[in-house]
């Protein structure tokens, strides 16, 4: 797989994902960055801003099988991971596994803050394992496998927020912000007149092999040792008992409760060379970190009571830590 | 231009971050230097001044020097390597630069063998293709920093603050006993053959400056001829160095001189006294004022002695203004007048302010009489010279008008003529006399008749007729 091939195909899929989806380009880029990267990602905002149809929308343009769980409080774990069911085949009965919702390459878990977090954990340990354990059986997931999560960050009651243990395991936390103007009068017209858009697969079952092979190049692009060192210096700076002295009185001091997991580093180098790739680079910049820190992180610092209490976000935080982290 | 662009895109990017590198590293060795070398020839030129200067000896000066040098070293090279810049630094000022978002730096740091050649030769060929955006010489020129500038300032201000505090150190070294500086230039003169002759001039000098019997008359005029003999080979040397010592040599004698003849007027004014009071009483030459409760009786009883010696040897304290001014000296530097106290201030170990009153009302010239003009007491003496015993009351005697109670008030020409027509005198806030403006009063008190008729008081007109 050449870069300038990745390049092509991904602008593609951006490009028929846009036909749905009007606005959100950077959503979609790191939607499809975190399908290459081989990580999950959790969609938030409001109801009605297209999440869902996101989604649908980009398991047509890459071909694969996809699937939509509805997360409800009454949701059990065998509803999404299968279950074993008694089947009679040739006069003889036994227990067969039926496959839940989960076995698909593109998942959509809707509203996952609905379901209990025993249903929460069976999805999250999938999602990691790649694998489901049903009566002491596993079964491997498809490949590739892709959750995207989403959850209302409105309708809190009768919610339950995912534990952060399982949060770090989205690689990528997207806010779907409301449309523009003009990107709301773009709406209307697209989905209001007599021709409703539709997308076309770009890629099919059979291009696994390609996909493989992009998500290959993604991990061979070039980062250079102190662009390395800068997202470890970021990850750092996140921890509140970082003996930083410089970062003293930043925000992180103040506001977060803890910092980034590893985890947090492992996205953002793989986010900055997915972003590097989609931008025709072999090579990851420093701006190609700092467009990632957001997404990647911002769902794995946990603010305190008081960023709370005064209305900071992670964003906010962030943004003050790559402005004081210096990259040398 | 055409050239060193065709020589950049022959020229790998790994190269140019080396060449860059090694550029910037010149720079800031330019620049450690520059920031420290201000300071370093001021060192230096400190050193070499004192040397010429005969502050310090050669060895001094060059062990000065060295040193300065030495530190000068260090700490430029301590600047000099934290600031040298590294490969990443200098690619990502390249990468800046030519715009080529971060390629330099990643080529030039990264290790090629653990990443897919394929992808480092894309890099480096794409990165190739932004060398033409770079000119060393001409996006990376030298500049000379602040610091420098920083430095120049601070050292010629620190030149500046030098010759300007030479002299008070040389104030302050020189403030040694003069035959000590004496002897010291001396030895520096002694090295030098054409001023060995000055050198032993200096030396007798001193000795004889150290030398209590030498008189000081003798003294002055040794001091003289030494300072002639320096200025006349002041006048002869082109050296610099020898005019230098005999600059030292003839501003000591300079000194030297001043202080003897300070020294001179002192021991005159304390010979002579400020001003002064002539008294016909008799004196008991001891010297042993009645000491006054109210103010430093003691004290101004020595000065009364003082005065009562000089009289009973006939001379007269006459007053000029310098003398007086040398008496106050004197006074400051040793009679521990400073120590007396402010008669208008109430003294609360005095005994009694009434008896202090007393006595300075009974004193001629008040209580507040300051300097030599002392106290005079007005009680009968309790002796009189031989001679005068058989003098009848009345009788011009050796020491004056026998039994004539009055006093010779001297004053210093200055208050004298100050005073001249001001018979009423002035007086402080107390009421007191000030002691400058007491008036002169020459006139003989009318002599003591022991049987002349008593003064009879007329009785007043309104009482006549009722006491008749």
């Amino acid at each position: 797989m050449e870069p300038e091939n990745f390049q092509e195909l991904f602008h593609r899929l951006e490009r028929e994902v846009s036909k749905v989806i009007v606005g959100h380009d950077d959503v979609i880029r790191k939607v499809l960055i975190a399908f290459f990267a081989g990580g999950h990602v959790l969609l938030e905002g409001v109801p009605g801003l297209g999440k869902t149809l996101l989604v649908k929308s980009l398991s047509q343009v890459l071909g694969m099988s996809f699937k939509r769980i509805q997360f409800t409080p009454d949701l059990m774990p065998s509803d999404i991971v299968g279950t074993q069911v008694l089947a009679e085949s040739d006069g003889r009965r036994e227990f067969q596994f039926k496959k839940g919702p989960i076995f698909a390459h593109v998942v959509l878990a809707d509203e996952i803050n609905r379901a209990t977090p025993k249903t929460q954990s069976a999805v999250l340990e999938a999602m990691e394992e790649k694998q489901v354990t049903v009566f002491g059986e596993s079964y491997a997931l498809e490949s590739p496998f892709m959750v995207l999560a989403t959850q209302n960050p409105i309708e809190l009651e009768g919610t339950y927020p995912l534990p952060e243990a399982q949060l770090d395991r989205f690689f990528f936390k997207l806010l779907v912000t409301p449309p523009s103007p003009v990107e709301l009068k773009e709406i209307l017209q697209r989905t209001t007149g007599a021709e409703s858009a539709g997308v076309s697969s770009i890629l099919s079952d059979d291009d696994n092999r390609l996909i493989g092979g992009m998500k290959q190049l993604l991990r061979q692009v070039l980062i250079a040792p102190p662009i390395e060192d800068y997202v470890v210096r970021l990850i750092y700076a996140t921890q509140p008992s970082s003996s930083n002295g410089s970062l003293a009185e930043s925000p992180v001091k103040q506001y977060l409760r803890f910092g980034s997991s590893p985890r947090g580093a492992q996205s953002v180098i793989l986010g900055a060379k997915g972003n590097a790739l989609a931008e025709g680079r072999v090579h990851v910049s420093y701006e190609d970190v700092e467009k990632v820190v957001y997404p990647a992180l911002r769902h794995r610092i946990i603010l305190n009571f008081q960023a709370e209490a005064e209305n900071v976000n992670a964003d906010q935080i962030l943004g003050a830590l790559v402005k004081q982290v210096p990259r040398t | 231009m055409r050239e060193l662009s065709g020589q950049n895109s022959r020229e790998s990017p790994e190269r140019l971050v080396s060449r860059l590198v090694a550029q910037l590293s010149h720079q800031v060795l330019w620049d450690s230097l520059l920031c420290f070398f201000p300071p370093l020839l001021v060192f230096i030129y400190m050193a070499g001044y004192l040397y010429h200067g005969a502050w310090v000896g050669p060895l001094a000066a060059l062990l000065v020097t060295l040193v300065s040098i030495g530190i000068g070293i260090l700490v430029v090279t301590l600047r000099y390597r934290p600031l040298v810049p590294s490969v990443a630094k200098a690619s990502r000022l390249v990468d800046e630069h030519a715009g080529a978002k971060d390629r330099f730096l990643t080529l030039a740091t990264i290790d090629p063998s653990r990443w897919p050649a394929g992808l480092v030769a894309r890099l480096r060929a794409e990165t190739a293709s932004f060398l033409d955006r770079i000119e060393l010489r001409r996006d990376f020129p030298y500049q000379v920093k602040n610091s420098f500038y920083a430095s120049l300032i601070g050292s010629v201000l620190a030149l500046l603050l030098f010759h300007l505090l030479l002299p008070v150190a040389h104030s302050t070294l020189t403030s040694l006993p003069a035959p000590q500086r004496l002897r010291e230039v001396a030895e520096k003169m002694a090295v030098r053959p054409r001023l060995l002759e000055i050198a032993r001039s200096l030396q007798t000098l001193a000795a004889k400056l150290e030398d209590p019997r030498v008189v000081h008359e003798e003294r002055q005029a040794l001091i003289e001829e030494t300072q002639k003999k320096v200025g006349e080979q002041q006048k002869k040397e082109a050296q610099k160095d020898d005019r230098d010592l005999l600059g030292q040599a003839a501003s000591t004698l300079k000194n030297l001189e001043q202080q003897s003849g300070a020294g001179q007027d002192q021991q005159k004014n304390n010979e002579k006294g400020g001003g002064g009071m002539q008294s016909n009483l008799p004196q008991e030459g001891q010297g042993k004022g009645k000491p006054s409760p109210g103010g430093g009786g003691e004290q101004k009883g020595e000065m009364s002695a003082q005065l009562s010696k000089d009289m009973q040897q006939g001379k007269t304290a006459h007053s000029d203004p310098k003398e007086q001014s040398g008496e106050k000296n004197s006074q400051k530097q040793g009679d521990g007048k400073s120590n007396q106290p402010d008669p208008n201030r109430p003294d609360p170990n005095k005994p009694g302010m009434e008896k202090g009153k007393d006595s300075a009302g009974k004193t001629q010239g008040g209580g507040d009489d300051k300097g030599g003009r002392g106290k005079t007491s007005e009680e009968i003496p309790q002796g009189t010279p031989p001679a005068d015993r058989f003098h009848q009351a009345g009788e011009q005697g050796r020491e004056g008008i026998k039994g004539a109670r009055y006093v010779t008030v001297q004053l210093p020409e200055e208050v004298a003529a100050e005073t001249k027509g001001e018979k009423g005198g002035n007086k402080d806030t107390k009421g007191n006399r000030v002691g400058s403006k007491v008036p002169v009063s020459n006139v003989p008190l009318p002599a003591h008749v022991p049987d002349a008729p008593t003064e009879t008081q007329h009785m007043p007109l309104e009482y006549r007729g009722i006491i008749r």
